[in-house]
């Protein structure tokens, strides 16, 4: 804002220009989705933005109230649809948290590999994304090959490559072979020189440094207020991450991991290239816990037993309500469940980690140069399937 | 050129004066067409495979057979089959010869270019000052073509290409006033000849080399080649100036980049590196061709320089690219013209001094 006021005092007097209304989206390249922003330009100045959701809106809650509880699972996998493991272990905790059942161990361990697989990938195309809405294209392939190698892996349990529906209530859906927790270890050896690779072509790249840094700062007092989560609020400094902080799944509190929070390295704390930093930071703390949870994978049901016999029947929970939140790729993505003692919930809702952190968008962008304004966005790593349910 | 007219003069053809040079003109242009369509279908093929080369991909591999040659010829027949659409609130006229305005610009500067003794349309004796002139004929093009579009992302791009265009076209002269002082001439044979005698410029004294690295980073600017593409900036405006064209309009502005990325690449070669000589080896009595192709692998060798600078670096923000050019490509450009000055006055250098 101050630059905008210093900008506007300058050339008030001076020359007279006139306001252009810019339509970025819903069809653009880089608004990752069909988010529309509204912007007012002085120039190449953003002076007011407003953003326009709901393009995707698919009344994903809606059909979770209508649908058993066992069938919404796959609804969630597109929501975020780029972290789909992550989204079903929320859905799954809370229908658990419900029935009172937990699953067994090996699932336990499972789900967490699994899911800090699908952190990894997610975070891989946050990267690589950022890379084209910079103008660097070439990241973005590098991104892909890891990615590709992560959905490779998913796919030998999950059976499919994206949408998973793996993490399910009472467990994982199948088994692994005895091929996989090998596989998973070599792919962790191969990407962390990946990761290195990574930083050589973008993160110490100086005009990337030059683009990002002291673009877009999200203080750390308003990154609280506006309720942002995930790597947006860690990189404003808030060192706060539900995997250590409220272990929701009990092995994230008996494997050792850091939570990097943005330091304001090349500029002011809270800003793009902290947040981006915060996520590339991530992925390696992902693989460490990945190492440790190969190691402690027992063996025993990957499923509840009671839960494989209900899958036959539909599920009726007792009367009452749960709420559970998870660490997502993107920041918390809770489920409020309410149960009625029906087959399905009386009243589901989701609490996105995207759509809160989409919120400080309008704060962000007046100021700012339009190429700023897509730094923002590409920043704040949204996924507008999420946003918009 | 003159041996043209004479062969148009003299029998079978037996034209007359203003006939024969006509029909000279005539062949020459038709030539240079023809050869910057080739030469721009290779190189995009060649931008293709450079970049999915970097990025662990193959890049096209079918058409045509042996690594996908056909590609860029396939994609011209697909781009001269499109349907031809205008906006319907775009300014007609304007948009319809924007494009030609922008490719005559570059168009004209190959008329001036020597690919070897002899091998040249017009033997200009203003030849540098004349493709730098020329070439900024391009930038009334794409503010045309920006504005006539009725986008308002095609007009941010433009008034993005007039800024970058303007602000280092001036870094851009001025670091090639280098050389021309000491050559003494701005005829571009002239250039070959004297580093046929003397060497290579760049290696001439210290300011030299740093002299075509500004020249060499302004014409990427001039091409709108990243880390300069901020008029096209696929992220931020779509497409730019050209987003709402498509067919062979489009790939007219296609064309035009490619073209001015040679003209460029040409003369880093011609004005630093020794246009058609080689150090070591004596090409001077050997016949036009080998020259046409030592200069060419040169000006391909800076092409290919762009193309992974393109495929390595991000782009700049509008405000930094001009700092880049007013606050650290000019003063330096300065600085090399008179450290350059002071070098010839007192007869310092590294390479030994020429006759005079």
């Amino acid at each position: 804002m101050e630059a905008l006021e210093l900008y506007t005092a300058d050339v008030q007097d001076d020359v007279w220009t006139e306001e252009l209304k810019l339509n970025l989206g819903p069809q653009h390249p880089s608004t990752h989705g069909v988010l529309r922003v509204e912007l007012k330009m002085d120039g190449e100045i953003i002076t007011a933005a407003r953003s326009d959701i709901g393009y995707l809106h698919r009344c994903a809650e809606k059909i979770g109230e209508n649908v058993s509880y066992l069938q919404f699972t796959p609804y969630t996998d597109r929501m975020d649809y780029l972290a789909a493991c992550n989204n079903e272990l929320a859905w799954s905790l809370a229908v658990e948290k419900l029935l009172g059942v937990e699953a067994p161990e090996r699932a336990q361990w499972l789900r967490v590999i699994a899911c800090e697989l699908n952190r990894i990938a997610s975070h891989l195309i946050a990267f690589g994304t950022y890379g084209i809405d910079m103008g660097a294209n070439t990241p973005f392939f590098y991104a892909f090959r890891e990615r590709e190698a992560i959905m490779a892996l998913l796919e030998r349990p999950a059976g499919s490559r994206m949408l998973y529906n793996y993490v399910r209530p009472g467990g994982v859906a199948h088994d692994i072979d005895e091929r996989w927790l090998p596989d998973v270890l070599a792919f962790c050896d191969e990407f962390e020189r990946r990761w290195a690779e990574y930083n050589q072509i973008l993160s110490t790249n100086k005009i990337f440094i030059a683009r990002t840094a002291n673009v877009g700062v999200l203080p750390r007092e308003m990154a609280l207020a506006w309720g942002c989560t995930g790597p947006v609020l860690r990189g404003s400094g808030v060192r706060w991450d539900l995997r250590r902080d409220v272990p929701y799944l009990w092995p994230y509190g008996e494997v050792e991991f850091d939570v990097p929070v943005g330091e304001g390295t090349h500029g002011t704390l809270g800003d793009c290239w902290d947040r981006y930093w915060v996520r590339m930071r991530e992925m390696i703390e992902s693989v460490r816990i990945i190492r440790q949870a190969c190691a402690r994978v027992p063996s025993g049901d990957f499923m509840d037993k009671a839960m494989a016999r209900a899958y036959k029947t539909p599920v009726k929970p007792p009367k009452g309500e749960a709420y559970m939140r998870c660490e997502n790729p993107r920041g918390e993505l809770g489920f409020y469940l309410v149960s009625e003692g029906g087959a399905s919930p009386i009243r589901c809702r989701a609490r996105g980690p995207s759509f809160c952190n989409l919120s400080v968008l309008e704060a962000l962008l007046p100021g700012c140069m339009i190429a700023d304004g897509v730094a923002i966005i590409g920043s704040l790593d949204i996924v507008l399937g999420e946003v918009d349910r | 050129m003159q041996a043209l007219i004479d062969f148009f003069a003299a029998p079978p053809f037996g034209l007359q004066g203003a006939l024969a040079l006509s029909a000279a003109y005539a062949v020459c242009i038709g030539s240079l067409l023809g050869f910057i369509t080739v030469y721009a279908m290779f190189a995009i093929w060649m931008e293709r495979k450079v970049a999915a080369h970097m990025q662990v991909r193959f890049g096209p591999m079918e058409t045509g057979g042996w690594h996908g040659w056909a590609q860029s010829l396939a994609d011209a027949v697909k781009l001269l089959f499109k349907e031809d659409l205008i906006p319907a609130q775009a300014n007609k006229v304007l948009f319809w010869i924007a494009p030609a305005v922008v490719f005559c610009g570059v168009f004209a500067g190959f008329v001036a270019i020597p690919f070897a003794v002899g091998v040249q349309i017009a033997d200009v004796d203003l030849g540098v000052f004349f493709i730098i002139a020329v070439a900024a004929v391009e930038v009334v093009g794409v503010i045309m073509a920006g504005w006539a579009s009725n986008s308002k992302y095609s007009l941010f791009g433009a008034v993005r290409e007039a800024a970058q265009v303007v602000s280092y076209e001036v870094p851009a002269a001025v670091a090639l006033l280098v050389p021309i002082l000491v050559v003494g001439s701005l005829r571009l044979g002239d250039f070959n000849a004297w580093q046929e005698e003397h060497g290579w410029l760049v290696l001439r004294n210290p300011f030299l080399p740093v002299a075509a690295l500004i020249f060499f980073i302004a014409s990427l600017a001039g091409c709108k080649r990243a880390p300069f593409d901020l008029p096209e900036a696929e992220s931020e405006l779509v497409s730019g100036f050209h987003t709402e064209y498509s067919g062979m309009r489009f790939s007219f502005f296609f064309l035009e980049e490619y073209a001015s990325m040679f003209v460029s690449s040409l003369l880093v070669a011609t004005l630093f590196f020794g246009g058609w000589t080689l150090p070591f080896v004596d090409v001077s009595a050997a016949p036009a061709p080998v020259g046409v192709v030592v200069l060419l692998a040169k000006t391909f060798f800076f092409i290919f320089v762009q193309m992974w600078l393109r495929w390595t670096l991000p782009r700049l923000r509008v405000d930094q690219m001009m700092a880049m050019g007013w606050k650290y490509l000019l003063p330096w450009a300065l600085l090399c013209v008179v450290g350059t000055a002071a070098f010839e006055a007192w007869g310092w250098g590294w390479l030994p001094l020429s006759g005079g």
